[in-house]
């Protein structure tokens, strides 16, 4: 279970977030939404220990988030992974990351790591690509690729920023479709998003955020007007799939 | 050719120092931080001024000033999360205006600039040579057992953050052992070398594979052969050796975009 707290964050005197109170059950597939500059990606990033928690408080399991790290990883996918386009790694590589943490200071990869990886590639249907180089990949097999290493990590929980940021639609619903079955075997996931057509199908529990939370009801809640009171007149339901 | 002891001592320094070097160079070039072996340098001479001025042994003084900067760069970078490139660009003209206004207070030295920025490898020590020895194991060894946690320090330290990776003290390892390189080599080389040495192998290396270890390999072994025809040359032709080592690289290098995978 993740529980925050009382939690505000401010940059530079400016407050990000106020008022944060959550807690999510383990085993549910939580979505955040908000409109741009919410302080979505600054929360997640507050969970994973990424920036410094000043006021407030985070338990993962019971124990204050920082604590909970130092042992355990959370599995995470980016909006956006900086890297280098000549870096030379092969998917395979990148896969790796998520166990990388887990063996000993100077210790390399077996046999058995890189079983675990091609498994997790073939769980995210990208296996044939394990050897290729990560700067010769899609978009979307990238992201696949990020999801191999956040599943590879057996972490129990999985946070992804905004997923289909750089997929196509039918990778969307596929990409989605991969994240409920990972669900539905016990992995509690929460995902940033936009895409409230996708989410509402997917999804079992609902952040609406924006500088506070809003709701956190389940997502047959989704109306006109807890989406008016989150993202105020810059966003529409659109009923009509695109 | 090698009939003199100073010229066997001049070849192995030329050769220690490439090696050194260029075990780091691939993750130098890959981290774009190729301005902090200048950068470093440069700090160095502000090591060089105090040692000159207050009487003290010039390479310990200096190796000590530039460990102690070195490792001021990378606590302020990370504990006031400020780009590595800021840092260094802060601590690299404190270092020049501390240095030349130590320079302008040790009225009875004229220092050799040229030297400094070119190095004498003919000048080189027999302890010299021993601690580039030193330093080449130590590299070697320590990117053999830590190359995992650099592999992915360089890929994206935040995303090592993430996984756990123990990324913290192998960069402060990596830094140290970088800044000792520098200053062991600056005097031999020179820090027009030291900068090439830093850059130049691993570029080549990396138009020929698209793997860090082979590349690490190849970095290595053009700067060892680099080192053999520079110093040829060098002595053929009555030449400073490390401005022949760099003109050799530099040819290597735009040889090797013609096979450029």
């Amino acid at each position: 279970m993740i529980q925050i707290k009382d939690l505000q964050y401010k940059i530079n005197g400016k407050i990000i977030l106020e008022d944060i109170f959550l807690e999510l059950a383990e085993g549910e597939f939580a979505a955040i939404i908000g409109p741009n500059g919410a302080g979505k990606s600054t929360l997640v990033k507050l969970i994973l220990g990424l920036l410094e928690l000043k006021e407030g408080s985070i338990f993962i399991d019971g124990v204050e988030h920082y604590s909970w790290l130092k042992n355990n990883t959370i599995g995470y996918l980016p909006q956006y992974e900086e890297f280098d386009n000549a870096f030379p790694a092969t998917a395979l590589d990148i896969v790796l990351m998520g166990l990388a943490g887990q063996l000993p200071l100077g210790t390399h990869f077996n046999k058995n790591h890189k079983q675990k990886a091609m498994e997790a590639l073939e769980q995210t249907g990208v296996a044939h690509l394990a050897k290729e180089l990560i700067g010769k990949l899609s978009g979307g097999e990238f992201q696949r690729v990020l999801l191999a290493r956040a599943l590879v990590s057996e972490s129990k929980y999985l946070i992804l920023d905004e997923p289909e940021a750089s997929l196509d639609r039918p990778s969307v619903e596929s990409f989605f479709a991969l994240l409920k079955e990972l669900n539905s075997k016990g992995k509690t996931i929460i995902t940033i998003s936009h895409d409230l057509t996708t989410l509402s199908k997917y999804c079992s529990f609902l952040v609406c955020l924006n500088r506070r939370l809003h709701c956190h009801n389940q997502m047959e809640l989704i109306d006109a007007d807890v989406i008016h009171k989150t993202f105020g007149d810059s966003l529409r339901i659109i009923e009509k799939d695109y | 050719m090698f009939s003199f002891s100073f010229l066997v001592y001049a070849f192995l320094g030329a050769l220690l120092s490439g090696i050194s070097l260029a075990v780091f160079a691939p993750f130098v070039t890959l981290r774009r931080i190729s301005y902090l072996g200048e950068a470093l340098s440069h700090i160095a001479f502000a090591g060089i001024a105090l040692a000159i001025l207050a009487g003290l042994n010039l390479t310990v003084t200096t190796l000590i000033f530039v460990m102690l900067i070195a490792l001021g760069i990378t606590l302020l970078a990370k504990k006031h999360n400020i780009q590595e490139s800021n840092t260094i660009t802060i601590f690299l003209s404190l270092s020049m205006a501390l240095g030349i206004i130590l320079i302008s207070l040790s009225k009875n030295y004229s220092f050799d600039l040229a030297s400094y920025l070119f190095g004498n490898v003919l000048l080189i020590t027999r302890n010299e040579i021993i601690a580039l020895a030193v330093l080449s194991v130590l590299n070697i060894a320590f990117v053999c057992f830590f190359y995992k946690e650099l592999f992915y320090l360089t890929y994206n330290p935040v995303m090592a953050k993430v996984y756990r990776i123990k990324t913290d003290l192998v960069n402060l390892i990596f830094m140290l052992l970088l800044a000792a390189n520098i200053v062991i080599n600056v005097k031999s080389a020179g820090i027009i070398l030291v900068t090439a040495q830093l850059i130049l192998p691993a570029v080549i290396a990396f138009n020929l594979v698209h793997r860090l270890s082979k590349a690490i390999v190849i970095s290595v072994l053009v700067a060892v052969f680099s080192a053999f025809i520079g110093f040829y040359f060098s002595f053929l032709l009555n030449l400073p050796t490390g401005a022949c080592i760099v003109v050799f690289e530099a040819i290597l290098y735009f040889l090797s975009l013609l096979f450029s995978v």
